[in-house]
């Protein structure tokens, strides 16, 4: 399916990755193409010779006061700090402007993990006696979305996806729409994950730390959109704009190409992102082989929601009326094409 | 203020149910589960998928007698979670009912879940016995994120159009069914196959536990006295499509999606806003949406856990939305039922809520014991009653305050 939602525009980034804290280091670590992959200490997995995107300069309490910080589980906290920057870098004041009018569609692939495991070992160690009640609200996927939502007041629709490599896409779609319904006037979208050693063990168990799971990472990618009118009336920068999100499910055998046709756009872009598994799909990228491409996953690690950041990265690199291509896969489905226009040029 | 060119879009192409499958507790298909609804059928009970015997609660919505090898080969159970078996089974049920597979195109058709615990009880059985320091099986990893369902879903029907799965707790599948519908009225998707699907896990049994949020007694929603949740298990997806579709190729409807809204209410990740003008905003712009008027509405399938403060609020709620007629609409639970299956709570409800629409009547609220003068609406404890209601609602609200409100019309 295809669909083009309106002017919508984009003002505010927001990012905490291996790259850095901030969408400025984030911008110096793919401006010198310096990948932040760093070895996966052996303890871990009880073996060497994998790496991982550990955001490692996080620090969450020079953003979240201690004892607010501590209620919050680590994919909470990538998020409720990267959308703090992105709504401070779109120059939103939530005091002036009705809360119900401002939502987050949030993807999360591995948010509420870590609380999980912690939850389940201390009951089977110690039976319902060793169940830690605080740790059960963050459980949940969604909890990263709605942790933000509560520390800025986000009162408009509030949704979290999950759906492999394409998690952030999936929510970036959601966001557009409820755009496009006027259901909000601000939607913050992107993602977040976090990454510990029960997931790296995870990885290895179903054999995928040479595939697949091959140089994960964590932290969030942030993005504020708004309507081109709203934006401008409040004066706000715009940064770039979306011009056609198209997706299939996944590619059916036996008709794969009539899948990708679906996925391919009216114009050619000026330069390729590549997300999730999306390289490994030589029939998206046919025709594009020449273009300018940004791998953004091979520098701070990819994950399930990662696709925040690497379309993060893309628009800090998006030059003034440039056209860009963002494509998201995974290996089943689904598969996403995200057309944006850099800077505050007008659609044709 | 919603858009008009929405609103305009959803009354010319209204959203059609063509298709409605369901595997709970409370019946495992759509003939059995409206029996339980006509008659008033707890499916609330011991468990033994584990061992609950150390908690103070010790029942649940289970569903018993289950045999995956009844529905699948071996080898296609074996690669399914519990949740991803209850979603087929019911996905499959809805999209035989509507035939809409030999319509449309496999690209034309898409997969909109909620998703809840999913492979948890899975994930488990591995993350126990590695404590216990034994080798535990990869496959039983296969399936513990959430979105896992939809791909199943979309390979086992072959369906390519759209795959998304929204995970906000409770509110989950409701909300992926008022998503599933605005993929239809905005012409994205010929047809959608939207709902949900959750299984019983230890992650979600301790953690209601530990949070002191479990009725001992099947829970009995707006009841005095009441304690809290029942857990419980299962799936139901609907089959949306345009009305005019539907009828320019002769499917039989079973009812509409006329509209849905969500909102967070940003105020605590566990507890709801007290004083119910949050859900209230959300059951408005819900209505708002659909373009109906609080007076049309018969009566509401609310979220109705059974815990003390959360039944409590959504009175309030209801309050606040239909003023002087509030003890006119009858606000009723279907968890009583089927307990309270999180990520395809919303899903199961709103699928009884749509048989109970067809069928004429306003579904009981089940193990009544007492009133409580906080919550002073009609709740249909006394019994299922006839109604010729064309339009309802079904509420759901989840951790984070992520609140949806879907209006389902006859």
């Amino acid at each position: 399916m295809k669909g083009t939602f309106g002017d919508i525009v984009i003002t505010g980034l927001g990012s905490v990755s291996a790259g850095g804290v901030g969408t400025g280091e984030l911008r110096e670590t793919v401006a010198l193409g310096r990948c932040m992959l760093t070895p996966v200490p052996d303890e871990i997995l009880g073996e060497s010779g994998h790496l991982w995107g550990k955001a490692t300069a996080f620090r969450a309490g020079d953003f979240i006061p201690p004892l607010k910080a501590r209620k919050l589980d680590r994919c909470s906290l990538f998020a409720t700090v990267a959308a703090g920057m992105a709504l401070k870098d779109a120059g939103v004041d939530m005091a002036a402007i009705p809360p119900e009018r401002v939502g987050i569609a949030l993807g999360c692939g591995f948010g509420g993990i870590g609380n999980s495991e912690e939850l389940l070992r201390g009951y089977f160690t110690k039976g319902p006696e060793g169940l830690v009640p605080m740790l059960f609200p963050n459980t949940v996927p969604n909890a990263a979305a709605s942790n933000a939502s509560i520390e800025y007041g986000l009162k408009g629709p509030n949704v979290t996806q999950v759906q492999r490599f394409c998690s952030a896409e999936s929510a970036f779609l959601m966001a557009c729409r409820f755009i496009e319904e006027e259901r909000a006037d601000i939607m913050l979208t992107g993602g977040a994950d976090d990454l510990n050693p029960i997931i790296m063990q995870g990885f290895k168990t179903i054999g995928q730390l040479h595939s697949h799971a091959a140089g994960f990472g964590e932290g969030s990618g942030i993005i504020v959109l708004e309507r081109r009118d709203h934006a401008l009336r409040r004066g706000a920068l715009i940064r770039g704009s979306v011009r056609e999100i198209r997706t299939v499910g996944f590619l059916l055998p036996g008709r794969e190409a009539e899948g990708a046709a679906m996925l391919k756009g009216d114009a050619k872009p000026d330069i390729v992102s590549l997300s999730g598994s999306a390289a490994g799909l030589p029939i998206l990228l046919e025709g594009m082989t020449e273009l300018p491409r940004l791998e953004v996953g091979k520098l701070v690690g990819r994950s399930l929601a990662m696709g925040g950041v690497a379309m993060a990265a893309l628009l800090l690199f998006l030059p003034e009326g440039k056209r860009a291509l963002h494509l998201a896969a995974s290996p089943e489905g689904p598969i996403f094409a995200i057309d944006f226009l850099g800077g505050p040029t007008v659609q044709s | 203020m919603p858009d008009r060119r929405w609103r305009a879009s959803l009354r010319n192409k209204k959203i059609a149910i063509t298709g409605i499958g369901i595997f709970c507790a409370a019946g495992k298909n759509r003939s059995s589960f409206t029996e339980s609804l006509l008659k008033g059928k707890c499916a609330i009970g011991a468990v033994d998928l584990f061992d609950v015997s150390r908690f103070p609660c010790r029942i649940a919505a289970q569903v018993r007698d289950f045999d995956p090898l009844d529905y699948f080969d071996r080898k296609t159970a074996g690669r399914l979670m519990r949740a991803d078996q209850f979603a087929l089974i019911a996905a499959g049920e809805a999209l035989d009912m509507s035939n809409v597979r030999s319509h449309y195109g496999p690209y034309d058709i898409g997969v909109s879940m909620g998703a809840g615990a999913a492979g948890m009880y899975q994930g488990e059985l591995w993350l126990g016995g590695i404590v216990r320091g034994e080798k535990s099986r990869p496959s039983l990893l296969r399936g513990i994120l959430p979105d896992r369902t939809a791909t199943a879903i979309s390979g086992e029907f072959g369906l390519g159009g759209y795959q998304g799965s929204i995970t906000t707790a409770c509110s989950s599948s409701a909300t992926a069914i008022g998503w599933g519908a605005g993929l239809i009225a905005s012409d994205r998707l010929a047809a959608c196959v939207c709902g949900g699907t959750d299984a019983l896990s230890l992650l979600t049994y301790g953690g209601f536990n530990s949070l002191r949020v479990t009725d001992p007694e099947p829970c009995s929603p707006f009841s005095l006295g009441r304690q809290g949740i029942s857990l419980g298990e299962g799936a139901a997806f609907l089959v949306l499509e345009s009305e005019a579709r539907a009828l320019a190729r002769g499917a039989a409807i079973y009812g509409y999606i006329l509209g849905y809204a969500i909102g967070g209410e940003a105020y605590h990740m566990t507890a709801p806003e007290p004083t119910g003008q949050e859900a209230a905003r959300v059951i408005r712009s819900a209505m708002e949406y659909a373009g109906i008027s609080a007076d049309q509405v018969g009566w509401v399938n609310a979220h109705g856990t059974g815990t003390p403060l959360n039944d409590v609020v959504e009175s309030k709620a209801m309050r606040l939305v239909f003023a002087e007629r509030a003890d006119a609409v009858p606000l009723v639970s279907t968890k009583a039922m089927t307990g309270h299956c999180l990520g395809a709570a919303g899903a199961i409800e709103i699928a009884a809520t749509v048989m109970a629409l067809n069928a004429g009547i306003i579904p009981q609220t089940l193990n009544f014991r007492g009133k409580d003068p906080e919550c002073d609406l009609d709740y249909r404890h006394d019994g299922v009653r006839a109604s010729d209601a064309t339009i309802a609602l079904s509420n759901s609200n989840a951790f984070g305050g992520n609140t949806t409100s879907v209006v389902i019309g006859k």
